[in-house]
């Protein structure tokens, strides 16, 4: 994937640019936006990663500019202001995602992808991971073309766990993933096992190799490394 | 006691003992006055007696007078010239009874013999136009200050109804509101100042207030860009192949710091924006259906602990804001769960206008009023010590109420939604 980081803090542009790198995509980096303005003019990207505030201008100006040229980059708009009327000014001009700071980096991997994966299939994607068959759409997962039956919650977390597979996810990132900031659960932080267990008993119940690898009790990995 | 009603007392008292002493005054000046002329009357009955017996040599008879009696005795020494007058007693054969009397006593050389004279005159007369007179000049000045008093009670009434409006305004004023205090209508002078320096407190306290906000708000949103640079190299370092046991529960605890830290700054700006009226489209909200959600959404943690959940809920609809409404029953859920121990239960129960959440714990009674204190939790809990509030700040905001009470093992918190609810049909 080609991906834009327009944002203004540059240790978060560097650790965003560091993480989506490692998986392969090629990352283009904005600090403002001027930098941003002639990068969206001169390229295509899959997905826009846009701050909105930025030292020089509104990060939705360059939304707008975006649409009005007519290009089809996908845009996550990545915001410390966690105001809904903003969420839905940014949504309504056209961006597909809207994510609080401060996020994990899995989850704005995760999101991106999402993104990506919509706008590329019409968001008709069936995807695999060896033997695991992911239809996000239907929400069905299959083994060696057996559905198995996760509930709505362990889907969204091997979902999440495919989308970020090969990296380490802290327990901290897959809460949040799952129930949110409405719940205040970051004292639960060891609850994740029994989650992660519960998944993991369904996929090889079902025939599937055990893909999630715990790391030091901090996180869990999913890889066939 | 109210400012006029200690005017009042001082007031009565005063004119009470103004009245008794002028009227003891007035009522001896009279006395005196009536004593003095009857003295006089005396003294020319006394010459009349002494002309009496010069002329005609004999004294005059005791009853030959009208209105005084005339006593004579014998004695035998040299008179003494000098007139005692004096009250006395005297038994009126005419009228029966027993009078007060006025006499003049004095002892005279009549025909060349020694006479003790005494010559006595009524006072019941004069003492009765004494008493019309006191009565004549006292009732109206006892009617006059009763027409005095009502008058400067209803004026003091009509005087200090600003006042009164001013106090209620003072009272109505939230704070909280958008409405800004209202200002009275007067043209008393010290009405108009004590207005104009509320109006000016209320302004300045409103406008401190709106900065304090501004300020939590401005100060939450700035530290989120730094907690997400944490967060990133935290993610980042998770990473690396390269670490070690201890390195590994350092960054344990680092993130989970950094969770709480986040948490607690997107309390605060929710308790800002729930402050703020943020939150205001209402819709029909389906209480019943919204708890059963969330009790999927908490399912896992439930289970996690073993806690038996009991519901008793019958369909109950309010008009509310939904992210407020959910965030309500977010925040029991999490309290229920979170002060529990393993094993123990929640009930919960909805009724047509209440909603109740009950707990075990292993905590005792809790203290009603400061649990839903800021930054008021044990110092076992792990939580930002903030749901509570939010909660009690939600329910202020929807004009619901919310109690706590510790009942059989079990805390509870209730929620009665009383305005906001449907009514039904």
């Amino acid at each position: 994937m080609k991906l834009l980081i327009i944002e203004d803090e540059e240790s978060l542009r560097r650790s965003i640019h560091q993480y989506l790198t490692a998986e392969g995509n090629i990352c283009d980096s904005a600090s403002n936006y001027e930098q941003g303005y002639q990068k969206l003019s001169l390229y295509d990207y899959d997905c826009v990663l846009l701050d909105l505030t930025l030292p020089d201008g509104e990060g939705l100006l360059l939304l707008k500019y975006l649409k009005k040229i007519n290009k089809t980059d996908g845009v996550l708009i990545i915001s410390a202001r966690n105001s809904l009327d903003q969420k839905i000014e940014g949504l309504s001009l056209g961006a597909d995602d809207y994510l609080i700071k401060p996020f994990h980096l899995s989850e704005l991997y995760a999101r991106i992808q999402s993104i990506v994966r919509r706008r590329h299939f019409n968001g008709n994607s069936i995807f695999h991971f060896n033997e695991i068959e992911i239809d996000t759409t239907a929400m069905e997962m299959k083994v060696h073309g057996k559905p198995v039956y996760l509930t709505k919650k362990e889907f969204d977390l091997l979902l999440y766990f495919v989308a970020n597979k090969n990296k380490v996810i802290s327990k901290a990132a897959a809460i949040v993933h799952i129930w949110g900031d409405d719940a205040d659960m970051a004292d639960s932080f060891d609850f994740i096992y029994t989650h992660i267990k519960n998944v993991r008993k369904k996929l090889t119940d079902s025939g599937c190799k055990d893909y999630f690898q715990s790391v030091y009790g901090i996180g869990y990995k999913f890889t066939d490394k | 006691m109210k400012l006029f009603t200690s005017y009042n007392r001082i007031l009565s008292v005063i004119t009470l003992a103004g009245l008794l002493v002028i009227g003891f005054l007035f009522y001896q000046m009279l006395g005196q006055y009536l004593n003095k002329q009857i003295d006089d009357h005396l003294y020319e009955e006394l010459l009349e007696v002494q002309d009496f017996t010069h002329v005609k040599n004999i004294l005059p008879s005791p009853d030959g007078y009208d209105d005084v009696i005339v006593e004579y005795k014998k004695i035998h020494r040299r008179p003494d010239k000098r007139k005692i007058f004096a009250d006395t007693n005297f038994y009126n054969p005419k009228k029966r009874h027993h009078e007060t009397a006025r006499y003049l006593k004095t002892e005279l050389l009549l025909n060349g013999e020694s006479y003790e004279v005494m010559i006595i005159a009524s006072k019941f007369e004069r003492q009765e136009e004494i008493k019309s007179i006191i009565l004549i000049i006292l009732l109206p000045v006892i009617v006059l200050l009763l027409i005095l008093w009502l008058v400067n009670r209803i004026l003091i009434k009509r005087m200090w109804l600003p006042f009164r409006q001013l106090l209620a305004n003072i009272k109505a004023f939230n704070i909280n509101q958008e409405k800004v205090f209202e200002p009275i209508q007067t043209n008393i002078e010290e009405f108009k100042e004590l207005n104009k320096a509320v109006l000016n407190v209320s302004l300045k306290v409103k406008s401190d207030y709106k900065e304090i906000k501004l300020f939590t708000e401005n100060a939450s949103h700035e530290m989120m860009t730094p907690l997400a640079v944490i967060n990133s190299k935290l993610d980042t370092m998770l990473q690396s192949n390269t670490l070690g046991k201890e390195e590994s529960e350092i960054l344990d605890d680092l993130y989970k710091a950094t969770s709480k830290l986040t948490k607690l700054n997107q309390s605060l700006l929710l308790l800002v924006k729930i402050d703020n009226n943020q939150l205001q489209d209402k819709e029909e909200i389906d209480l019943e259906a919204l708890i059963n959600e969330k009790l999927n959404y908490f399912l896992e943690l439930i289970q996690k602990r073993n806690l038996i959940v009991k519901t008793e809920l019958i369909p109950s609809a309010i008009y509310a804001n939904y992210s407020l409404t959910e965030i309500l029953i977010n925040n029991l859920f999490s309290n229920a769960i979170r002060h529990n121990y393993d094993g123990g239960s929640i009930l919960i129960t909805l009724t047509e206008d209440s909603l109740s959440f009950s707990n075990t714990s292993t905590r005792s009674a809790l203290h009603p009023v400061k649990i839903f204190e800021r930054f008021y939790k044990d110092n076992a809990s792990e939580g930002t010590g903030l749901g509570l509030a939010i909660l009690k700040q939600v329910c202020l905001k929807q004009n619901y109420k919310l109690t706590y009470r510790y009942n059989q093992d079990y805390h509870q918190f209730t929620i009665i939604f009383n305005q906001g609810k449907i009514n039904p049909g």
